[in-house]
């Protein structure tokens, strides 16, 4: 008859093996039965651990402490919340200001009838205004910030779990602008922004939802996520292309932006 | 006592910091209990009850008030210890020594019942030294399993290993516990 381990018994005392034969061979072999109340007997003991005691009036010091390192929950809402309406607002401006930009373009690209065939292959379908510059700073500030962001993560120790308290806020706002960018770029027809902008938001959106600390695994599950999609690649060079301002070929989900 | 919980975690939320107080003096004392636990360490454990419910407060909204508001508090305690013991790579490490009261149990008496006290305190110095030879992850792991209840699975997401890591650092710690602690048991079994 083959006796239980000592792991089978601790795993059994603890009920995360509740497996019948166990109890069924503790009931009939007594070397087991032995082992099994030695082992009973010592986390027992263990139980006696001192802990030092703390008065009824504990909570109350630590509320005494406490208290002067608790902003008002008020406060703090109402930052966040204006920080995201000023960031709504500031891109609801600029990408007016591209659309009214296009318009303007398109008209006078109809006034002068179709022009195609004295452009150069391979040339923009038009030339980006002064508003479409001012959008691809905002395009571009963005994708740094997100792949600032992408970048701790990614760089970060995951054994030792991840700190992102300080990001979730900013992560929340990126979200936000993120949207917009995405709906704008889909909208014109910017097939390849739009998918990597739409990559980007899940992640985004996990942080600005995580509950601050990530434990080692949800670190590392998160930058398995970012590297499967390749995604800090692809945010580098799109970022590359419209900080360098390198409007691609006029051709289908490649056009502007 | 979950309700009263749940009602007033809902007006701390609502940025009434009497509420929030509340929170604070009735949680306080088992948040403390888990903390040295883990810790070890008086002051260590009072440093993780104020960043708990620091932490606590920024993240009130994200709980979610079917949640048991106690559990969840434990859960954020966990981690901040354990960010401690990150931090301090495991050097600060002293369980249970009040070198006051480990004079005392040297001393001699002729009183069988000051004996058995002390015996007594004796052995819950046995038991904070035992528990000082566990490596952290042992320690935390068996501190979540046997006093906190945690199931196997929450203390491998929370120490991020796999389930039968968890068992199998749960079993080590035991192991060690038994080879510290046995020769007392034996010894002075009539006292459990």
């Amino acid at each position: 008859m083959r006796h239980l381990t000592e792991q089978e018994l601790v795993l059994h005392h603890y009920h995360d093996d509740e497996s019948p034969a166990i109890e069924e061979h503790l009931a009939s072999c007594e070397v087991c039965r032995a082992e099994y109340n030695s082992i009973r007997r010592v986390l027992a003991l263990v139980d006696e651990m001192p802990v030092p005691e703390r008065g009824e009036s504990y909570g109350s010091q630590v509320w005494s402490r406490l208290r002067w390192r608790l902003g008002s929950r008020n406060q703090r809402r109402t930052w966040v919340y204006g920080l995201a309406a000023a960031a709504v607002l500031a891109i609801a401006f600029f990408t007016g200001q591209w659309w009214q930009a296009q318009r303007a373009t398109s008209a006078v690209t109809v006034a002068a009838g179709d022009s195609s065939a004295a452009r150069p292959a391979g040339a923009p379908a038009s030339t980006p205004g002064v508003q479409d510059r001012i959008l691809f700073v905002v395009v571009t500030d963005h994708l740094d910030s997100s792949e600032r962001m992408l970048s701790q993560v990614v760089n970060s120790d995951a054994t030792r779990g991840l700190d992102l308290t300080s990001e979730r806020d900013r992560a929340a706002a990126l979200v936000a602008s993120n949207r917009i960018y995405r709906l704008t770029a889909t909208q014109h027809g910017d097939d390849r922004l739009a998918m990597v902008l739409s990559d980007l938001e899940p992640v985004l959106l996990e942080i600005a939802h995580s509950d601050g600390k990530l434990s080692p695994a949800e670190a590392t599950s998160l930058q398995k996520r970012i590297d499967s999609k390749g995604l800090l690649f692809k945010v580098r060079v799109i970022s590359a292309q419209t900080s360098g301002h390198q409007v691609p070929a006029a051709q289908k989900g490649t056009t502007t932006l | 006592m979950e309700m009263t919980d749940a009602a007033t975690v809902s007006r701390a939320r609502g940025g009434d910091s009497d509420a929030f107080r509340l929170l604070v003096e009735q949680h306080s004392r088992p948040i403390f209990r888990v903390a040295y636990r883990m810790t070890g360490n008086e002051h260590d454990a009072d440093d993780v009850v104020q960043e708990t419910f620091l932490r606590a407060y920024k993240q009130l909204d994200r709980f979610e008030e079917r949640a048991n508001f106690g559990t969840w508090l434990h859960r954020i305690a966990v981690n901040c210890a354990l960010d401690l013991l990150r931090a301090r790579g495991r050097l600060d490490r002293h369980y249970g020594g009040d070198p006051e009261e480990a004079e005392m149990t040297g001393a001699a008496s002729s009183d069988p019942q000051q004996d058995r006290l002390l015996l007594s305190s004796e052995l819950r110095q046995q038991v904070a030294a035992a528990m000082e030879q566990l490596s952290g992850n042992e320690r935390t792991a068996f501190v979540l399993r046997h006093f906190e209840g945690m199931p196997v699975e929450e203390i491998g997401k929370t120490l991020g290993i796999q389930v039968n890591a968890a068992k199998h650092t749960i079993f080590r710690a035991v192991r060690k516990l038994r080879q510290s602690l046995e020769p007392f048991v034996r010894s002075s079994t009539c006292d459990i």
